[in-house]
């Protein structure tokens, strides 16, 4: 997997496209175009080199194409050979990443330092790159009384680390968990004696993912990275020993990769939708063709059972809160034919959200799917077996990501694995419910097409809506929002955890967590709201929306609430914020339409003000569960 | 230079452009560490990772740290691909 295998190889003259990017007539096209292929350290050095020459101006619209990261590296290793890489994943991610490295060695001086560089930066969140040898308890005493744990020295020596940080810094840590050199005392009785190495490394490894389940922090899995390419090929001792590179060079594209995958789910950039073919991609043979009984899916045979486990894949995603669609070249009920009388199909036409088959371009279709399910183009998955259909779909969508499959459909399933489209970082309850929520997003989108009146069709959707300030049950749906929400957010400020529970427990701010459900079902938490209390006004800080709700007059419902709370507090002035992004043009005209007056603008933020005692209470169709926020 | 050697070099030489990016200067056998501005600590590791790439084979801890000229990694290379 060294060789990103799921992604294209670099276009040949690679080389001289780097060259002259700078004279390139879209060089922000270019810039996105080269890096999304499988670079090699020297490629990926060289697109760094041509990055550093653009213009000013150039920089600036890659920026705001991209979302922006600064990340600081703290790592008992040598960590510059891989910044050229990590900055073109981190492009090829949707990530705008700045790298701050601390010198050589100096992780705790770093942390401890409250002034340190690191400490100073204003960073998102520091990497600390750390292997175990920058442990050096693990070299202890062997002992099988069970009475000290060599874990839990380095693990409290980690923890101290990683506070330091967050407390000085203000950022998270991506911790990493510690990959086990291939160096054994005693065989198979290593991972059975306290004060051996692997032992040790067993009980941090567990220790360590228990404990970041439950915080801000992330985790950099390395010791599950190492494991699948193998141990015996990560770790090069010529390397370590020569200049402290902690694994093989061979490596370091795909270390990049998972690290700018990881930094991109914090930014709610992972996937969120799969679009599957299907001859040939979820079952052998074309249907069409073949006939129901003609296609190979399913126990028993060779290539049915690597159909089959494709399939297994997909119902998992589907149950991690991933839409599942279909776009194929089919006639519609032949197809469907397959997923309710095949008995080999494990998956049913109710996982699908979207079914198309039909003989229009996929490209099409694709965007019909997008806008069906009303999400971006960008956080689509198509897979296909087909290299023409997928080369038209990238030509014609660059912002999808399509994954490149080998010929033998055995090997689907670990490409499609290892390319990790849909990192998480959490799972809440929405997620466990996405699918369902999808599903009765689409009726409702059915009745609009038949109500024709839309105060009518509102009342019909009989909607309760529900404010609460934020709480720990909300928090991390919160964070979730606030770092995935692009479309209906107001200034599209990205908060960590940590902040989000400074919001809460300041008095400072007045916050609200929306819950809407209609009678298709619960929509979870659909919109948020910070407001920063000054003494005669309230700046609304934060103001977002999921897209799933818009159109609803939710935000009528949600602006009387906050007319309502400033007025229960003694507020007449609220100040609210527009500041444009690439994505939220929706939202251009929302102070407007609720009748706030632009008093201020700039090309990077408009600033709108109501008076609340003039504002005309809205009252949407919804009924709302009287707040006990209002004093 | 005998035909083996001239064959390593004319790869080696592919393997030096794609390295090095600033390369005005063309690499002959002759070129050594000082002749080259780019040819510093870290372009010295993507350089020996690229060459073990390219030819599949894997150098000595010790001879890594002699490979500060073309006419001696053109040798290393013969005596190992032997």
């Amino acid at each position: 997997m060294h060789d990103l295998p799921w992604l294209l190889k670099p276009a040949d003259d690679f080389n001289e496209r780097c060259a002259q990017l700078a004279d390139s007539l879209s060089p922000v096209d270019e810039v996105l175009a080269l890096a999304n292929a499988a670079l090699s350290v020297n490629q990926s050095n060289r697109l760094y080199r041509a990055l550093q020459k653009l213009s000013a101006e150039t920089r600036a619209v890659l920026s705001g194409t991209l979302t922006p990261f600064r990340l600081g590296i703290a790592s008992n290793g040598t960590m510059d050979l891989m910044i050229p890489s990590m900055v073109t994943a981190a492009i090829r991610n949707g990530i705008d990443l700045e790298v701050i490295t601390a010198d050589f060695g100096q992780v705790a001086q770093e942390a401890f330092d409250p002034v340190s560089k690191l400490n100073q930066s204003h960073l998102d969140a520091v990497l600390l790159a750390l292997d175990y040898r920058a442990y050096p308890i693990f070299a202890g005493e062997f002992s099988s009384s069970n009475e000290k744990s060599l874990s839990n020295e380095a693990l409290g020596y980690l923890q101290q680390i990683r506070e330091s940080f967050t407390n000085y810094g203000g950022m998270i840590c991506i911790t990493q968990t510690l990959a086990c050199p291939p160096y054994e005392l005693s065989g198979n009785f290593d991972a059975q004696l306290d004060g051996m190495l692997r032992r040790a490394l067993s009980e941090f490894n567990f220790a360590l993912t228990e404990d970041v389940r439950t915080c801000a922090d992330v985790m950099l899995d390395i010791a599950a990275l190492a494991n699948m390419v193998g141990v015996n090929q990560w770790f090069d001792e010529r390397q370590w020993y020569m200049s402290r590179v902690p694994m093989a060079n061979t490596f370091i594209p795909l270390y990049t990769e998972y690290l700018t995958k990881l930094i991109a789910a914090l930014r709610g950039k992972s996937k969120k939708c799969l679009v599957l073919d299907l001859d040939n991609t979820l079952w052998g043979g074309v249907i069409g063709d073949d006939g129901l009984e003609g296609i190979q899916v399913g126990q028993g045979h060779p290539v049915g059972e690597a159909f089959l486990a494709v399939q297994q894949w997909v119902k998992a995603l589907k149950d991690l809160g991933i839409i599942i669609t279909i776009c194929s070249k089919n006639e519609k009920n032949i197809a469907l034919e397959a997923f309710n009388k095949h008995s080999g199909m494990l998956l049913e036409e109710d996982d699908i959200a979207v079914f198309i088959a039909n003989w229009n371009d996929k490209a099409s279709n694709i965007r019909q799917i997008a806008e069906i399910l009303n999400i971006g183009l960008d956080a689509m998955v198509f897979v296909d077996d087909n290299p023409a259909e997928r080369e038209i779909i990238r030509t014609m969508i660059p912002e999808i990501s399509v994954p490149e499959l080998p010929k033998d459909p055995s090997q689907f399933l670990r490409i499609l694995c290892a390319a990790r489209y849909f990192e998480k970082i959490d799972f809440t309850d929405d997620d466990a419910q996405r699918s369902a929520q999808y599903k009765s997003n689409l009726r409702r989108q059915e009745m609009l097409q038949t109500t024709p009146n839309l105060t009518e069709y509102l009342a019909s959707l009989e909607m309760h809506i529900r404010f609460v300030p934020f709480d720990e049950m909300g928090r991390k749906r919160i964070v979730q929002l606030i770092n995935k929400t692009n479309q209906f957010n107001l200034t599209t400020r990205r908060y960590t955890e940590a902040d989000v529970l400074e919001f809460e427990k300041s008095d400072h701010f007045v916050t609200l967590q929306v819950h809407l459900q209609d009678k298709f079902g619960d929509n979870g938490m659909v919109c948020v709201v910070i407001c920063k209390v000054y003494d005669d006004h309230w700046e609304i800080d934060t103001w977002l929306m999921s897209c799933r709700v818009i159109k609803r007059r939710v935000e009528e419902a949600v602006c009387d609430e906050i007319v309502a709370l400033a007025r229960s507090y003694g507020i007449n002035k609220l100040r609210g914020f527009y500041r444009p992004t690439e994505k939220n043009k929706l939202v251009k005209e929302h102070y407007h339409k609720l009748g706030f007056e632009l008093i201020n603008s700039s090309d990077s933020e408009e600033v709108w003000e109501l008076l609340t005692d003039r504002y005309h209470m809205k009252n949407p169709p919804l009924n709302i569960e009287k707040s006990s926020l209002i004093r | 230079m005998s035909q083996d050697k001239a064959a390593i070099f004319d790869q080696l030489a592919l393997i030096f452009q794609d390295t090095f990016i600033e390369n005005s200067c063309t690499f002959s056998i002759d070129t050594t560490r000082d002749d080259v501005e780019e040819w510093d600590s870290l372009s010295h590791i993507r350089l020996l990772t690229a060459i073990e790439a390219g030819f599949g084979i894997q150098f000595d801890l010790d001879e890594i740290g002699n490979m500060t000229d073309v006419a001696t990694i053109v040798d290393l290379l013969h005596e190992k691909l032997k």
